[in-house]
């Protein structure tokens, strides 16, 4: 969420993720000239709190990176003095990102795998040793993937109106399924994106993917009952995307149409669903106001006599 | 005679006043410190390659026996870390008696790897080119039996090379990866060999370096102090022959940057993702970096 917002402030960060710290070395870069906008952004995005989902390090020996928040500023000025300097020096992380991106492309032949981001790397020029500079190799890719593709639902989101006509449940539908639809050129190696994904390493961040992707989803669908928990609504719309997901890999139908009936059925259940616990509470409070104060009351009694 | 009097003050004066610099310019002073001690630019090379020389049979017991067989999971450790891939140009620099290059070599070589290979990439394996520089004769001859024993004696992707670390002699933009492993310690200015390794590695090429470095946790810190002046040099004196090589060696341990001086040393030299991972508390830190 915190990502959205940064995004949406600062459009010119793009796909970047702030690990702020790392980034300043390519600041110090000898003989570098950092492009001023990418400059500024980074050091302005630092101080907003980010969610990196990508930071995690489950490793049990230490890592961290070189720098402190001085020396930043010290970097600040300097690469101020040499802006005139040779050639513009990339970021990393775009370079990565142009890795990973490029990597997609095989990923339909060679999998979610070293492989498919070696050939990547090839492509876009640079050695394969950077594979192994990404801190879960595939789980990058995988990582990459899903936020390049809740990117392009935010986007379809922003640009279209035609949301507000449909009745929540159709909302939630139409997202779901267009979200689905982007994993549908990769569907035979989609399992193989699971398995990584479900690897204890990579849990807490594909779970944080799944979980903004869930909230965004609600967001846009824009539910304004507040009668059942925020966290209840994404649990159950979590487990309907997971779902819809798996029934996916094994769809043979054209165009996937049996997995839309499948997305239909479980939400329009998940409606009913949602009605039914209504009702029960309604029902509930109203059997615990006919009772009226018996418990306590006869616990009063209990501690008076 | 006044002049050599002159001469004799003007040195003695220098010298004076050479601590109060060292104080200033910690990098000047690794040039010039052999282990506790000082000494001038132009010996230290000659000094640690005596050193080279006369511990070179005993390297790699003297190895097992100072760190208990924790360094062979060290470089197993680095060579994961570097994700060795079929087709690869890697320099293993200071890699005297080749336990990198064999591992590297291994890991491309392997059974699990090659069943992912493409059909198309059958030259790759070929193609592997795997360098052991290192700038002491002896231990290269040392390398060399140990890869005849180790059944890659004759293959033609092991190539054994005599070069000095701040004066490469391959071409700019050939290597994929560039490690040295306990070897930059030695190395009389460490800017220099840095900025040779951006210079012929590729784009997108890392750099990874394995090297003994601080503790900074309390209690081991003792402990690993103790062990490192008391133990380590009669156990050289014992198995090697040598306590004053190894007394050079636990001294020069503690003269080397500490992990975060070392890693801003290598954005400097150009590396950008510059990070470092502390194995065993800080007794080992294997610094790493991408070159864009």
């Amino acid at each position: 969420m915190y990502r959205l917002a940064a995004k949406r402030l600062l459009p010119a960060v793009g796909r970047w993720n702030p690990r702020f710290r790392c980034s300043s070395s390519g600041v110090r870069a000898l003989a570098g000239v950092i492009n001023p906008l990418r400059f500024y952004t980074s050091a302005s995005s630092g101080t907003i709190p980010d969610q990196n989902p990508d930071n995690f390090d489950a490793s049990a020996s230490s890592s961290s990176t070189a720098w402190s928040q001085e020396e930043r500023s010290r970097a600040d000025d300097e690469t101020q003095r040499s802006r005139n300097t040779t050639r513009p020096r990339a970021h990393w992380q775009d370079e990565q990102a142009r890795v990973l991106q490029a990597s997609l492309r095989h990923v339909i032949r060679l999998g979610w795998t070293d492989a498919a981001m070696i050939a990547g790397a090839r492509d876009v020029g640079m050695s394969p040793s950077i594979v192994g500079s990404f801190p879960r190799k595939e789980a990058a890719l995988v990582e990459f993937f899903m936020d390049d593709c809740l990117q392009r639902l935010i986007d379809i989101i922003d640009t279209k109106d035609d949301f507000k006509n449909l009745i929540p449940s159709h909302r939630v539908s139409k997202l779901v399924k267009i979200r689905l639809e982007m994993q549908a050129p990769y569907i035979s190696k989609w399992p193989q994106a699971l398995s990584v994904q479900a690897q204890p390493l990579n849990i807490p961040t594909s779970f944080k993917q799944r979980a903004m992707l869930v909230d965004e989803i609600w967001h846009a669908a824009d539910d304004e009952a507040a009668d059942i928990d925020w966290y209840v609504k994404r649990t159950v719309l979590g487990g309907i995307y997971s779902t819809a997901e798996l029934y996916m890999l094994t769809d043979t139908s054209p165009d996937f149409q049996d997995t839309w009936a499948f997305l239909d059925e479980r939400i329009r259940d998940a409606f009913d669903l949602k009605k039914t616990v209504q009702e029960a509470k309604y029902l509930a409070e109203a059997v615990g106001a006919g009772i009226g104060g018996s418990l306590p009351g006869f616990m009063k009694s209990v501690f008076n006599s | 005679m006044a002049t050599a009097l002159r001469l004799i003050a003007r040195s003695l004066r220098k010298n004076k006043i050479q601590p109060l610099y060292n104080s200033c310019s910690f990098l000047h002073s690794h040039a010039t410190s052999f282990g506790f001690k000082e000494v001038r630019e132009e010996e230290k090379s000659q000094m640690v390659g005596n050193v080279f020389t006369s511990v070179a049979s005993s390297y790699d017991l003297m190895n097992d026996v100072m760190s208990g067989g924790l360094h062979r999971l060290w470089k197993e450790r680095l060579v994961s870390k570097l994700n060795p891939f079929p087709g690869m140009k890697h320099l293993d620099v200071a890699g005297g008696t080749g336990d990198v290059a064999f591992r590297i070599l291994e890991s491309i070589n392997s059974v699990k790897n090659r069943a992912l290979l493409d059909v198309h990439d059958d030259n790759l394996l070929e193609e592997t080119k795997i360098y052991v520089c290192d700038i002491n004769p002896n231990m290269l001859n040392v390398g060399k039996k140990r890869a005849q024993e180790r059944g890659l004696g004759d293959n033609s992707s092991l190539i054994w090379v005599e070069g000095d670390a701040e004066a490469l002699k391959f071409e700019d933009d050939s290597m994929d990866g560039y490690t040295i492993a306990f070897g930059i310690r030695n190395v009389t200015h460490i800017e220099k060999a840095l900025a040779e390794a951006c210079r012929v590695l590729k784009r997108g090429g890392r750099f990874l370096c394995l090297e003994l470095s601080h503790v900074e946790v309390p209690v081991f810190k003792e402990l690993y102090d103790y062990y490192s002046f008391s133990v380590i040099p009669a156990i050289g004196e014992l198995v090697a022959g040598d306590r004053e090589s190894y007394q050079y060696l636990v001294e020069s341990i503690r003269r080397f940057p500490s992990q975060e001086k070392f890693a801003s040393m290598i954005a400097e030299a150009g590396f950008q993702k510059v990070e470092y991972e502390n194995l065993v508390g800080g007794v080992v830190a294997i610094h790493s970096g991408v070159k864009f």
